[in-house]
């Protein structure tokens, strides 16, 4: 068994909570900032991609996870983030700031979306931010002076003091310094007033109420920073992508994105990243099942969506915290060996409900 | 002296259901009032209306001198009330510091900013709040949990925990709805310790919703019968137990 001895409340409040923690971390951080050394150019893309995918990750496990708002239309603010920033850079402004102001528009944009849907929760809220994908994704194509229509636009380059960032080591670099900064703000955000008022609204509305948690604004917040958070990674993703055109942030991406926390285990961020390994590695593996599959099945059109709705309903049902959980529960076993007993994680039940009805 | 709270002709009605009708009382700062009555009498409702979850259809409620009937459930902590749900409604999926932690939320001074930066004002209120909710934490009790999950409680503990994050908003009045249900006898004779500790170190005034009698007669300076969400009777506890209003409101005709 392990027993951790406080000494102080620091200790409560610190990022990390002892020093085996550290040690870890540090051994990650370690292989994370060498990995282009031994990586070659595929899978150095693939890693920044599952960078991309966590900083989105981060946003909607905000929402999804600790909030307990479901959104099914993430991928409109992935675009926002996207198309904002080939916009401020093409007009030349530095990265950075470029950056930063996509992810404020599209915190705008999810502030504006929460604020009407805050009487809606579950399935309704779903639909809703369907909807609003949907229209984001029918003014991109139309707004074509902006976001070049159907056709798309290609992206400008990354460069920031006369480095060109948009694409192979560099790249994988400024994707690992983002998504660190955007996880240390988040773990900020849950060890402060409003994280806890968010997790506050997920376990109990009444109750938050009446502990003087206002729904309407935390609501609206968490909309934003999930929003803001997941624009951040769209300008990344521009990047990543090349050349940005309406079909890459459809339904299928936002479904994606929920996959991805849902995966990796609700509510924490852990998760967030196992899930955003995941979703990296399932497409290849699709793809690989594809070729060796019989041709009537493997060439079915819905195949991906198919699969990716599966897995998550599998998860739901199954595993509803996660990979996370999953790894949680090992290390229990570890930790307190001879006193494990299967019982311990009975009641552990799913973050997301699909009604309250009080 | 005036009231600390009182409720003016309150009626509340669920289509037909009349849950509460013309219900007027006045609670004096420090005291600790119990509501009493069969099942279904109202006094869940009255909590409710006082805490703004329902909408009353008439009365007013004013507290320290100013109306509240009209203010959103959740300005109700930060003017100082603070409540128990009887069922308990904490949030599960957190620790028990967390819960009570949430108790602070009405007295936070950061913003979203400060707090995405974890600025070294936040970090300072955090090490406050925890010194706050450490006191509650001893006054009731509640070392040995401090950091397990609330799912992972028994009953008892729980209904420990809610009163504890109710107390950590330091509220000017405290209330409790069936404080002992679920409790075993000698968990409930805590419960009148702990509540003459918190009138006594907290200075607050308490509503309690209770059917325990010895426990109400006990603890309470005043009581207050009801029935059918209508008044029946008011007075000390020894006159509420003989009012052969009362009697009959439990017994029946
Ligand atoms: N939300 C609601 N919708 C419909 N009816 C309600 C609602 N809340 C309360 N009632 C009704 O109002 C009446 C009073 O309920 P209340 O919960 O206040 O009783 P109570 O005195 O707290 O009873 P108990 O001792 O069982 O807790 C009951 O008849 C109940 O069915
Ligand atoms: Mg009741």
């Amino acid at each position: 068994m392990r027993f951790i001895l406080k000494t102080h409340y620091q200790q409560d409040i610190d990022v990390f909570k002892h020093n085996g923690q550290r040690f870890w971390f540090g051994l990650l951080a370690l292989l994370v900032i060498v990995a282009p050394l031994f990586i070659d150019t595929f899978y150095l893309g693939e890693l920044s991609l599952v960078y991309i995918y966590a900083i989105a990750g981060i946003g909607l496990m905000l929402l999804v996870g600790h909030t307990g708002l479901v959104s099914l239309g993430h991928a409109a603010f992935l675009a926002i983030g996207a198309y904002a920033h080939a916009w401020f850079i093409g007009k030349g402004w530095p990265l950075p700031l470029s950056i930063l102001l996509a992810g404020l528009l599209s915190a705008a944009a999810g502030a504006m979306v929460g604020r009407p849907t805050l009487r809606m929760t579950g399935i309704y809220l779903a639909i809703a931010t369907l909807a609003f994908a949907h229209i984001v994704e029918q003014i991109i194509a139309h707004w074509e002076p902006v976001t070049g229509g159907f056709r798309g636009q290609l992206v400008p380059d990354a460069v920031f003091m006369g480095f060109d960032l948009s694409r192979g080591i560099p790249f994988y670099y400024l994707c690992l310094f983002v998504v660190v900064l955007c996880l240390l703000a988040a773990l900020n955000l849950l060890r402060s007033p409003t994280g806890r008022s968010m997790v506050a609204i997920r376990d109990s509305e009444i109750s938050a109420q009446s502990m003087g948690i206002d729904l309407a604004r935390t609501k609206t917040i968490a909309f934003a920073v999930s929003a803001g958070f997941t624009g951040v990674a769209g300008a990344l993703f521009a990047h990543k992508l090349g050349y940005l055109a309406p079909d890459a942030f459809t339904m299928l991406t936002s479904i994606q994105l929920l996959l991805m926390v849902v995966v990796g285990g609700l509510g924490s961020m852990h998760g967030v990243f196992y899930g955003a390994i995941f979703i990296v590695v399932l497409p290849q593996f699709i793809a690989i099942m594809r070729d060796t599959l019989p041709t009537a099945i493997g060439q079915l059109p819905g195949l991906e969506p198919g699969l990716f709705g599966l897995i998550l309903v599998l998860f739901l049902i199954f595993e509803p915290l996660g990979i996370y959980g999953r790894w949680l529960k090992v290390k229990q076993f570890f930790d307190e060996f001879p006193l494990y007993r299967k019982a311990t994680h009975k009641r552990q039940k799913s973050y997301l409900r699909t009604e309250r009805l009080r | 002296m005036s009231a600390l709270l009182s409720a003016k002709n309150l009626s509340l009605s669920f289509g037909g259901v009349h849950a509460v009708r013309d219900i007027s009382f006045d609670v004096e700062q420090g005291e600790v009032f119990s509501i009493i009555g069969p099942n279904g009498a109202g006094k869940t409702s009255i909590f409710n209306l006082i805490s703004r979850l329902y909408n009353a259809d008439s009365g007013d409620i004013v507290f320290a001198g100013e109306s509240i009937i009209s203010q959103p459930a959740h300005r109700i902590a930060s003017l100082g009330i603070a409540r128990t749900f009887q069922n308990t409604e904490l949030f599960e999926h957190e620790t028990v510091l967390n819960n009570m932690l949430i108790g602070r939320h009405v007295h936070r001074c950061s913003n979203l900013f400060s707090e995405l930066l974890f600025l070294h004002s936040v970090r300072k209120q955090e090490l406050e709040f925890r010194r706050i909710v450490e006191d509650v934490i001893d006054l009731l009790d509640l070392q040995s949990h401090r950091n397990q999950v609330i799912g992972s409680l028994p009953y008892g503990v729980r209904k420990m925990v809610e009163v504890a994050r109710a107390l950590c908003i330091q509220p000017k009045l405290l209330l409790l709805d069936e404080p002992s249900s679920g409790l075993n006898p000698e968990e409930t004779e805590d419960v009148s310790f702990w509540i003459e500790d918190i009138s006594r170190d907290y200075g607050a005034t308490i509503i309690m919703v209770e059917h325990d009698m010895n426990l109400v007669s006990r603890s309470s300076d005043r009581v207050l019968a009801i029935a059918d969400g209508a008044f029946v009777a008011l007075g000390t506890p020894s006159e509420i137990q003989n009012h052969p209003d009362v009697q009959r409101a439990y017994l029946g005709d």
